[in-house]
C-alpha cells in the first residue's frame, strides 16, 4: 500500500483551518504520484468529526487516546505511528506549529525518516520531494531533496491553497499503543499572561517599535496607536537591549515570533534577526524616516516620513473610522 | 551536575537581509566581510542556563560544536564566559550534512565525552532553521527531548521541573534525567564574558574530533539540501502619498480601513 498521508488535529469536531491546506498539498502530490491521499486526524477531545467539514480523500484514520487531550510528545508519536502502520504512506504531510516543531522531528528520528519543516513549496523530482523552505529569517529559501520509503514535510499555514470541504470519506478509527512509563510528566498546562492586556503571539495586530523612536520618553507613541488599534506592543532587539521596554515585548529570533494580520513596524530598520519574527505576519505597515530601511522590501505598505507626525493623525483617524 | 551544551557557529542575524552571501555552490550562508560569525543566540542561551545549573549543583560543563575550523573562535567565547571544556567535530565530510548525520554524529561525540546528566541544545539555529538536530541526538543516545524551554522552574539533582511553551501558554514538566533540553531564548539573558575568562580561555586547548574518532560510518543523507536563493523581493512596500506626514497618516488608516484591517 502506498499513498500521501495528511496528519492533522481535531478539536470540537473540526480539523484545524491548516488540515484543508494540507490536502491542498497533499492532493497535488497524489495526482503526480498516482497515490491515494489519506487523512489522519487526532482527536483532542470526544466530540464527533462535524458534517461538511472534510476534503477530499479516500479514507480517514481517526486517532483517539484520552492522552490525547493535552500535548505530548511520546503520545502524539504514538498516535501517528499508528496512522503510518495503517497506511504505509511514502509521503507524510504535517502543520508547521509549536507542536509538530516539537514532535514531527521525533517521528522521522525514530522511523529514520527524512523530514523538512516549515516548507513553502513541494514537487516531485524523480523519487525525490523537494521541498522549499525559508532560512536565515526568510530572506534566503533552501530547496532540499528528500529520499527514502518515507518521506515527511511540515507546511508552513497559510501558503498552501487549501481543498474545499465537503467530502464523505470512509472513517476508520485507530486507538495508540499504550505508552511506557515516561520520563517527562506533565504537573499542568499554564494559559500565556497577556502583557500589556493583549498576548503578543496571538494577537491579530502588533505594533512595533525600533531604536527610530528615539528613546524611552517617545514610547508613549507606540503604546497610543496600539490602544487605539486593540494591538499588543513589540519591539526590535536594540529596543530591548537599551532597556527601553521589557525584553519580553521583543519580537525576532531572540524574542517571539507573531502570527498577526496586521503588523505596524515604527522605526524598525528591518534586520534578519527581526524579520525571522514576522515572516508569517499577514500584512506588514513600515512607517521610517528613511526610505531606504530594508524594513520598506520587507513591507506590504509603506510611510516614508517622521512617525511623530504619522502615528498621532494615524490614530485619531482610526478612532473615526471606528466611531 | 554534568552537563554537556551543544552550540553552532552562524552569521550574525543583526545584519540587513541585503548583506547576505552565499558560498560558490549556493549551499551555504557565509558572513559578509567584515561581520564576525557568532555564537547560535539560542544556544548561548543554553549555555547560560548550563552554567546557572552549575553554580546550583556543582559539575562540569562541556561544549560541543560541530563545524568549520574557524568555529574555535565561538567556542573559546563559551569558554570566556565559564564553560569548563570545548571541543570541536571538524571534518570535511560534514561540510554539507543533514540534520540527522549532524545530530548522529554530536551523540557519538557525546558517548565519547561518557558521564552526563543533562544535555542542552539551542531550539534551532539562526541560519538553516532546521531545528532539527536536538532531536537526533536525544533519539540516539535514547534521552527524552523537552523543547522549547522557557524556564527551568526547579531544580534538583536528578529531576528538573521546566517550562514548555506550547500554542497559547505553556506547560509545566517534571524530567527526570538524563534528558534533554531544547531552550528558547525567553529562558535567560546570556552573560557576557569576564576579562579573566577571555584570558584563561585564550590559553585553553579546544580537541579537534574527526569522523574517525567517533567510530562511526558515514551515512547516506536523507535529505540533501540542493541549493540556496537569496530572496530579493520583486514587489517593494507600496508608499502611501500625501503632502505632509499628518496626512500621509490618514491615509494609511483610510487605506488599512478598506482592507478591513483596522
Amino acid at each position: 500500500m502506498a499513498g500521501i498521508l495528511i496528519v492533522g488535529d481535531l478539536a470540537a469536531g473540526q480539523p484545524g483551518s491548516e488540515f484543508l491546506e494540507l490536502a491542498g498539498a497533499g492532493a497535488a502530490l497524489a495526482q503526480a504520484t498516482g497515490e491515494p491521499l489519506i487523512g489522519a486526524l487526532i482527536a483532542r477531545d470526544s466530540a464527533a468529526v462535524g458534517e461538511d467539514c472534510l476534503p477530499p480523500m479516500q479514507r480517514l484514520y481517526l486517532i483517539r487516546d484520552p492522552e490525547l487531550r493535552h500535548y505530548g510528545a511520546a503520545s502524539f508519536v504514538a498516535a501517528a505511528r499508528a496512522a503510518l502502520g495503517a497506511s504505509s504512506p511514502s509521503i507524510a504531510l504535517f502543520a508547521h506549529t509549536l507542536e509538530t516543531r516539537d514532535w514531527v522531528p521525533q517521528l522521522a528520528a525514530v522511523l529514520d525518516a527524512g523530514l523538512v519543516m516549515d516548507c513553502v513549496a513541494l514537487s516531485l523530482d524523480g523519487d525525490a520531494l523537494i521541498a522549499t523552505k525559508p532560512v536565515y529569517g526568510g530572506s534566503v529559501w533552501g530547496e532540499f531533496a528528500i529520499r527514502g520509503a518515507l518521506r515527511l514535510a511540515t507546511l508552513r499555514p497559510g501558503v498552501f491553497t487549501p481543498a474545499t470541504p465537503g467530502n464523505k470519506p470512509e472513517v476508520m478509527q485507530l486507538t495508540v499503543e499504550p505508552i511506557a512509563a515516561n520520563a517527562v510528566n506533565m504537573i499542568d498546562e499554564v494559559a500565556a499572561a497577556a502583557s500589556g492586556g493583549i498576548n503578543l503571539k496571538n494577537a491579530k495586530v502588533v505594533v512595533s517599535g525600533g531604536r527610530g523612536i528615539g528613546g524611552a520618553k517617545n514610547w508613549h507613541y507606540i503604546e497610543g496607536a496600539a490602544s487605539a488599534l486593540n494591538a499588543a506592543v513589540g519591539c526590535s532587539r536594540p529596543v530591548a537591549d537599551s532597556g527601553w521596554v521589557p525584553s519580553a515585548y521583543t519580537v525576532g529570533l531572540s524574542g517571539s515570533s507573531v502570527t498577526p494580520d496586521l503588523y505596524i513596524a515604527v522605526g524598525i530598520s528591518g534586520a534578519v534577526q527581526h524579520l525571522a519574527g514576522i515572516s508569517a505576519a499577514r500584512t506588514v505597515v513600515a512607517i521610517n524616516s528613511d526610505a531606504d530601511a530594508e524594513i520598506f522590501a520587507r513591507a506590504d505598505l509603506g510611510v516614508v516620513g517622521d512617525y511623530k507626525e504619522v502615528l498621532p493623525a494615524f490614530v485619531k483617524r482610526v478612532e473615526q473610522l471606528k466611531s | 551536575m554534568d552537563i554537556i551544551v551543544t552550540v553552532k557557529e552562524v552569521t550574525d542575524p543583526n545584519i540587513p537581509p541585503s548583506y547576505v552571501k552565499l558560498d560558490a555552490q549556493a549551499k551555504r550562508i557565509e558572513s559578509p566581510f567584515g561581520v564576525a560569525p557568532v555564537l547560535n543566540g539560542y544556544d548561548e542561551n543554553a549555555l547560560e542556563e548550563a552554567l546557572r545549573l552549575r553554580e546550583r549543583h556543582g559539575g562540569r560543563v562541556t561544549v560541543l560544536s560541530l563545524g568549520d575550523e574557524s568555529s574555535r573562535k565561538s567556542l573559546k567565547r563559551a569558554l570566556a564566559m565559564g564553560a569548563d571544556a570545548a571541543i570541536l567535530l571538524s571534518d570535511p565530510v560534514w561540510m554539507y550534512a543533514d540534520s540527522a548525520t549532524v545530530g548522529r554524529a554530536l551523540a557519538a561525540a557525546i558517548r565519547k565525552i561518557g558521564k552526563f546528566d543533562l544535555v542542552m541544545c539551542g531550539r534551532q539555529a539562526s541560519d538553516t532553521d532546521a531545528g532539527q538536530v536536538l532531536y537526533w541526538i536525544a533519539e540516539t543516545l535514547k534521552l527524552p527531548a523537552v523543547s522549547p524551554v522557557a524556564k527551568i522552574a526547579e531544580s534538583a539533582p536528578t529531576n528538573l521541573t521546566v517550562h514548555r511553551l506550547i500554542d497559547g501558554g505553556h506547560q509545566r514538566l517534571r524530567v527526570q534525567l538524563p534528558a534533554l533540553l531544547g531552550v528558547s531564548s525567553e529562558i535567560n539573558e546570556p552573560r557576557h564574558p569576564t576579562m579573566r575568562g577571555t584570558m584563561n580561555a585564550g590559553r585553553a586547548l579546544v580537541p579537534g574530533w574527526k569522523l574517525h574518532d567517533l567510530g562511526i560510518a558515514p551515512a547516506v543523507p536523507k535529505v540533501e539540501l540542493r541549493r540556496l536563493t537569496v530572496q530579493t523581493r520583486t514587489t517593494k512596500a507600496q508608499l502611501i502619498d500625501g503632502s505632509s506626514d499628518a496626512e500621509r497618516g490618514i491615509a494609511l488608516a483610510d487605506k488599512l480601513h478598506d482592507m478591513g484591517l483596522v
